[in-house]
């Protein structure tokens, strides 16, 4: 499966958290997207994913952004 | 009417207003939180015995002005059918603010109101050496201002890190808003610093893996707070308390240390300036046994 990359760096609360939800919603339960997001977005971003049921199941940084890869919960 | 009449009016709540004969009332209210039926009974007594009006006060407290001095007593006992006693004033403990706390407000860590009625019911209208004020916010937010009262209360949440899933990636040091989550020299382990940590959580909520965790949800003490003639802030006290008891005994102690330190007149941040803090937290600590 391919595992396709959001990147929200230019994007601001609410809208990084939109187009989170909106790039889960078409990948199929348990699929993965790696989403690219400035720091200041971390906490929003993270505890909305938590929260619907999704995993962040690898993080790693490039140059002060971080790259989340998130798994779709069921 | 002498002077000493006027003072002892004043205790209950009722103030002198500029306009000679008039008074404002000061009504109870425990942590701005008043039923219907409370509120219109005071919306009546407004029109009845004032001239409609209601002023709101900036510690959540309810006043009716403009009622003459000959319907005091009629104005009190109309209010108190309906539940709802006047005020005090004078060196007292004052009105306890609260926020919602976490009944309502989904960042709430404490249940503020809850704790507001229980310092209401025990200490409320006590006599101490000078005002003496009391605020409760519910989490970190600080919705309350607890630094600016003698004693003020926060929901807190004191993380944990716990090893075996933490992948070191960087997102809870990133998230910290008063940088207090550090790396070990040797990359091995987190460190928090509790000096700096703000009980705010949210390296908790922005884990991925679980690995930093909730190692207390409970009450922080800040004491000495004022604002008036000369603010000052008040400064953290003891560890972070587990229960709605712990922080009720802690209070308690506070006001203690207050009526045998305190100097009639004195706010209570100024006779922690005399005592130094240490002195509150030692006598805390030796008389009530809280951590």
């Amino acid at each position: 499966m391919t595992t396709s990359t959001l990147d929200i760096t230019g994007d601001v609360c609410p809208m990084t958290f939109v187009k989170v939800r909106l790039g889960l919603h078409k990948i199929p339960p348990s699929g993965k997207l790696n989403v690219r997001l400035k720091e200041e977005a971390l906490k929003n971003v993270i505890s909305s994913l938590k929260t619907e049921g999704h995993r962040v199941t690898n993080v790693s940084r490039e140059e002060g952004i971080f790259l989340l890869e998130v798994t779709k919960g069921g | 009417m002498s002077e000493a009449a006027f003072k002892e009016l004043k205790k209950g709540g009722m103030m002198r207003q500029s306009e000679a004969g008039l008074f404002s009332v000061r009504l109870h209210v425990v942590g701005g939180r008043l039923a219907t039926p409370q509120l219109r009974a005071i919306q009546e007594a407004a029109d009845r015995f004032g001239r409609g009006e209601i002023h709101l006060t900036t510690r959540q407290g309810v006043e009716i002005p403009h009622v003459p001095q000959d319907a005091l007593a009629a104005l009190k006992e109309f209010l108190a059918t309906s539940g709802v006693g006047v005020g005090v004033c004078g060196p007292t403990v004052r009105t306890v603010t609260a926020c919602q706390g976490c009944r309502v407000c989904p960042s709430g860590v404490i249940d503020s109101p809850e704790l507001a009625e229980a310092v209401d019911r025990e200490l409320y209208g006590n006599p101490v050496p000078h005002k003496f004020k009391v605020g409760i916010s519910g989490c970190v937010n600080n919705c309350m201002k607890a630094e600016e009262n003698d004693v003020g209360i926060k929901g807190w949440i004191e993380p944990r890190w716990e090893t075996p899933a933490c992948t070191f990636c960087g997102v809870c040091q990133a998230v910290c808003p008063t940088k207090a989550i550090a790396t070990s020299e040797d990359g091995r382990a987190l460190i928090i610093d509790p000096t700096l940590c703000i009980g705010c959580g949210d390296c908790i909520t922005s884990c991925p893996t679980g690995s930093m965790r909730e190692e207390i949800r409970g009450y922080r003490i800040f004491a000495g707070g004022k604002f008036g003639r000369r603010p000052s802030l008040g400064k953290r006290i003891l560890g972070v308390l587990r229960t709605k008891e712990e922080a009720m005994a802690a209070i308690l102690a506070v006001l203690d240390f207050f009526r045998i330190h305190g100097k009639p007149g004195e706010r209570f941040g100024d006779t922690l300036q005399r005592t130094g803090f240490p002195a509150l937290e030692t006598f805390i600590k030796v008389g009530v046994g809280r951590p």
